[in-house]
């Protein structure tokens, strides 16, 4: 089952680029695969019903963490 | 949970750790932490405790939403 | 069965055909749907890439779309079956409402990819996991390679879209 190693080596590969990348927009879609990959990783370790759950709302929390991170930033720009 | 898992999750941690001390932009360290919450995960789904993920899941997220409402961006 | 690794490109293969016709059927390169959206699409066209590319992976970013459909889909099937995808769906199409997004993406890219996934695992071909690594790697190809690249591919298959359905300013 190499499904869970692909999973962990793209985690870690994406984590490196999140803190290599200078921009602070341009992190956040390296931090979506970071979530996307240890959603995998949550769902292939426990093959249970309540696993969906908890993959759903990890992955759910996530991207509502990202989508707050960046209208903050966008917060300043839009005042004319 | 094999040793891979069990490396990379360690390494998203450490990651996530040093990335937030080192950063000085503070929406570069609310990413880092992001990082570092994700590493603490499989740790926890791999004993079985599925509800205190989907709790932790629910609750990480607010708390950095209620981060980002106190500490707003200044108008440049 | 095929050998493991030819199993995980060629599902990698399907995910990414599946969200990506999903997602331009559903319009994401037009505009970004929240303020974070257009804030990364603009960095994305300062650092050298195509804005409608960039509103696309601004999209992906702030709510779940056909590829979180496809990647939780994938996970429904594995661990409980045609009964766990739609479940699954259900819970994308919650998570839509709470991030404020008014679209259907997500929750279509959730259904077509579960009887997608179901089909190919009951068909003997392919395994459930085999689909959860293959949408982690067609997600790596849009969002975690090279955002320029990434957002011209996606402005081109943007416009042969605009060309093919009509609908789009």
């Amino acid at each position: 089952m190499i499904a869970i190693y692909v999973c962990a080596v793209i985690a870690v590969y994406a984590a490196l680029r999140v803190i290599i990348e200078r921009n602070t927009m341009r992190k956040l879609p390296f931090l979506n695969v970071v979530s996307f990959a240890v959603t995998g990783i949550i769902a292939l370790l426990l093959p249970h019903p309540i696993t969906i759950a908890a993959a759903a709302a990890y992955f759910v929390g996530s991207t509502l963490e990202s989508n707050a991170i960046a209208s903050t930033w966008a917060g300043g720009i839009k005042k004319p | 949970m094999n040793d891979v898992v069990i490396f990379a999750s360690v390494l998203l941690i450490l990651i996530g750790m040093t990335a937030a001390i080192f950063n000085r932009d503070p929406f570069d360290k609310l990413i880092s932490i992001s990082v570092l919450i994700a590493g603490v995960f499989p740790f926890i789904v791999e004993r079985g405790f599925l509800d205190v993920a989907i709790a932790t899941a629910l609750i990480a997220p607010l708390s950095t939403i209620f981060t980002l409402m106190v500490c707003r961006r200044v108008q440049v | 069965m095929l050998d493991e690794p030819i199993r995980i490109l060629i599902a990698a293969l399907i995910c990414w055909f599946n969200f990506m016709i999903i997602d331009l059927i559903f319009k994401l390169p037009e505009r970004g749907g929240v303020s974070g959206a257009t804030a990364i699409a603009q960095e994305v066209e300062k650092g050298g890439g195509k804005l409608n590319g960039g509103y696309m992976m601004g999209n992906i970013v702030s709510s779940p779309d056909a590829s979180a459909g496809t990647l939780l889909a994938s996970c429904g099937v594995y661990c409980a079956g045609l009964p766990g995808g739609l479940f699954a769906a259900l819970l994308v199409y919650i998570g839509n409402r709470i991030c404020y997004d008014p679209g259907y993406a997500g929750t279509t890219g959730c259904i077509t990819a579960t009887f997608i996934v179901f089909g190919a695992v009951q068909s003997g071909w392919f395994a459930a996991s085999d689909f959860i690594a293959g949408m982690v790697i067609a997600i790596l190809t849009i969002q975690g390679l090279s955002s320029v690249y990434a957002s011209r591919l996606i402005a081109r298959l943007w416009k042969i879209r605009c060309r093919l359905l009509r609908g789009c300013t």
